[in-house]
């Protein structure tokens, strides 16, 4: 007890810390809340206990906010019972925080985004996590794993050996499996192209998900590593707020990918793990990165549209629904990509409402999953959760998110929805077709009688000169509308379609493109999102509906655009791409748009 | 009765709220029958017992679960058996049924 302000020494700490926390992104997001309760009705857990004013955002926020009015803003000075400027005394004021801060809220970000001031919650909810932790206030799940990362370097406290030991046992498994030597995990290889990271959760309980990415990337012909050391891509230090665990974490990844000079880092499916190494751990590790990282989701994406790989989605032939991460989809925007893979690798994918940055938590996140002294509100709160999977009849949920996929199978569990859950690798893996490798060039067959939405995705031959050096060009007698309102990318699209003997017609907005394509019947349409005239996600609609057989190639700058054209009711467009295109991605996607569809 | 508490043949088993066995000192063959029912284990035979039996010897000596690495190795049984002899998977199935405390991290 402090003799001066009768506070306790807890207490006193957690308000000395306080203010040296205060960025101006946190005192934005403390001063700027006007009590307007746009929040409210967007978090699951006042959704799933309504009686309860303890679970609003604004009320939680307000937990930690009545100490910055009390003791660092003028307001609380002046007129401190309008703003409702309050104080923490004792060890139990510090408790009754902790069930707030960790216990009310998994930092799921959704408030955030119906919060018209922009109040990010999350940040200093995060940040009051990190007060709490650093006098020791913290669930005792938090502590132990934090403990494990700080000391034995991932946060289930796998030793070197074991680790080692379950990699060598799933090299030996997949090169049984398909009955080649090499299709083994490259431990600590130098120079390699892809240094692979992965969450503990697979390698300590179930390393299925690491033998599907040795086969992924096997099969793509990939320069790839696992490093033996900074392997564990998770960070409890986004959970527990504690900056300095976060670095620490985060650097030892990096570290190893300098010393084994590998280009890029990729991470496996998990969403507190990519945001906390591919987004937060560089500031935390104060530290500049000179490599590249990326989600596996983008890697296995690349590998498709690349030919690297080829997939084949009746496979994979049973309704799936996809669950958006909230770190993946609200914190880093991670929402096409996985989207787009399941389109290739699942014959029928279901959107689950609402989705992507709208999309409510598994109830799991914010490390959730590891305090058991919450679970019982957890699993009260998963309802929404459990209503919105029920809704879409999927018999499995797809998500990139190992923890989520905890998550969600306790709230399946829970609510006896008879679901199962899965993630994109596995996916991937399961549609890998095996015969006829990318390494063999020529026109691919497709076999017969397979319909038109079924057929796999083939590997295209990048050259179309080659493919076809003694005959016509590739797109002989093609007629293509390129609809784009950029003159210079019409002009671009034009020279290299025409170069592959296509005929071109031109469309500069959205009332020119519905009147070419009415006209002219072409075998296909190039479809900039972004045009004057009718908005393009109606121009789609409407060629759906008058011209079915059309074939349509979305072509846009702005992936987040494509959500228009996705939330629509209708069959997907059978091709997209990105600005900006090179002739030879242009080239074979278009190829494999009208040879394939 | 509080909802985080079993009872197995009269004696009432206090349980985390995750409903893992707070000391795994109090286990039973019979704990772990009835906790079968609950993680989708119709029946335990010879195969879910040697799990069992591995994951309780490994637990008492390390404090700590092992790598499914380990018990595949010591029972013979492959990661696919596992989860078809537990739906739950070897964390929150197998561990449960053998007593041990709920496993840490994101699990």
């Amino acid at each position: 007890m402090s003799e001066h302000t009768g506070r306790s020494h807890k207490a006193q700490m957690v308000l000395e810390r306080y203010q040296k926390k205060l960025s101006r992104q946190v005192v934005g997001s403390l001063v700027a809340c006007v009590h307007c309760g746009n929040c409210t009705d967007s978090c699951h857990y006042v959704l799933a206990n309504p009686g309860d004013p303890t679970y609003a955002p604004a009320y939680k926020a307000d937990r930690i906010r009545k100490l910055f009015k009390k003791h660092f803003d003028w307001t609380g000075k002046v007129f401190p019972w309008w703003v409702k400027a309050g104080d923490v005394m004792t060890d139990e004021d510090l408790e009754e925080l902790k069930d707030t801060v960790f216990g009310k809220c998994t930092n799921c970000r959704r408030c955030t985004f119906n919060c018209p001031m922009g109040v990010d919650l999350a940040t200093f909810n995060r940040m009051a996590r990190c007060l709490l932790v650093s006098v020791g206030i913290m669930p005792e799940g938090v502590a132990v794993v934090s403990k494990d990362q700080w000391e034995i370097g991932n946060q289930m406290g796998v030793l070197k050996e074991d680790y080692l030991d379950t990699l060598d046992w799933m090299s030996e498994e997949v090169s049984e499996e398909l009955d080649d030597p090499a299709a083994v995990i490259p431990v600590d290889k130098m120079d390699a192209e892809i240094v692979y990271t992965i969450n503990p959760r697979e390698v300590k309980y179930d390393p299925r998900t690491i033998a599907d990415a040795l086969k992924i990337f096997h099969a793509a012909g990939e320069n790839w590593t696992m490093p033996s050391e900074g392997w564990d891509m998770t960070n409890f230090g986004l959970f527990s707020g504690d900056d300095d665990l976060g670095g620490v974490v985060a650097r030892r990844v990096y570290d190893k990918v300098i010393d084994l000079r590998g280009k890029k880092l990729v991470i496996s499916e998990c969403g507190h793990g990519y945001r906390s190494t591919r987004c937060e751990g560089p500031n935390w590790a104060k530290f500049d990165i000179p490599f590249e990282m990326e989600s596996s989701v983008d890697t296995m994406l690349r590998y498709i549209r690349e030919g690297r790989i080829k997939v084949d989605k009746t496979k994979n032939p049973d309704k799936v629904t996809f669950h958006d991460s909230c770190n993946n989809a609200r914190s880093c925007g991670l929402t096409e990509p996985p989207r787009e893979l399941l389109e290739l690798v699942c014959m029928d994918f279901q959107e689950m409402y609402p989705n992507r940055e709208d999309n409510y938590c598994c109830t799991g996140g914010g490390g959730a999953m590891s305090m058991s002294e919450y679970t019982p509100r957890r699993l009260k709160s998963a309802k929404i959760k459990a209503d919105q999977l029920k809704a879409t009849g999927a018999k499995t949920v797809v998500t990139s998110c190992h923890n989520c996929v905890d998550g969600l199978a306790d709230c399946i569990r829970h609510y006896k929805l008879g679901m199962g859950v899965t993630q994109l690798v596995t996916l991937v893996a399961n549609a890998l077709v095996w015969d006829e490798m990318p390494a063999a060039p020529g026109k691919p067959e497709i076999p017969e009688g397979v319909p038109a939405e079924m057929e796999p995705e083939v590997a295209l031959d990048p050259d179309p000169e080659e493919a076809s050096a003694s005959e016509e060009p590739p797109l002989a007698g093609k007629r293509i509308v390129v609809a784009d309102d950029d003159p210079d990318q019409v002009i671009y699209l034009k020279s290299v379609l025409s170069d592959a003997g296509a005929e071109i017609i031109e469309a500069a907005d959205g009332d020119e493109t519905l009147e070419a394509c009415r006209k002219e019947l072409p075998d296909m349409l190039t479809l900039d999102l972004e045009m004057p005239g009718t908005p393009t996600k109606d121009v789609f609609a409407r060629l759906r509906d008058e011209l079915p057989e059309l074939r349509i190639c979305i072509v846009t700058g702005r992936p987040e655009l494509r959500a228009l054209i996705y939330d629509q009711d209708l069959r997907r467009p059978e091709g997209y791409l990105d600005k900006p295109i090179t002739e030879e991605s242009l080239l074979r996607n278009v190829r494999k748009v009208l040879e394939t569809s | 009765m509080s909802e985080f508490m079993k009872v197995v043949d009269g004696v009432e088993l206090p349980l985390d709220e995750d409903g893992f066995l707070q000391e795994p000192e109090m286990w039973s063959e019979a704990v772990a029958v009835a906790f079968a029912g609950d993680e989708g284990v119709e029946e335990m035979t010879d195969e879910h017992w040697k799990v069992v039996n591995y994951l309780r010897e490994y637990y008492l000596k390390n404090k700590i679960a092992p790598m499914v690495r380990r018990l595949c190795k010591e029972t013979g049984f492959n990661v696919k058996k596992i989860y078809e002899l537990f739906p739950s998977g070897p964390a929150k199935g197998a561990c449960k049924l053998a007593g041990l405390p709920k496993p840490t991290g994101c699990v």
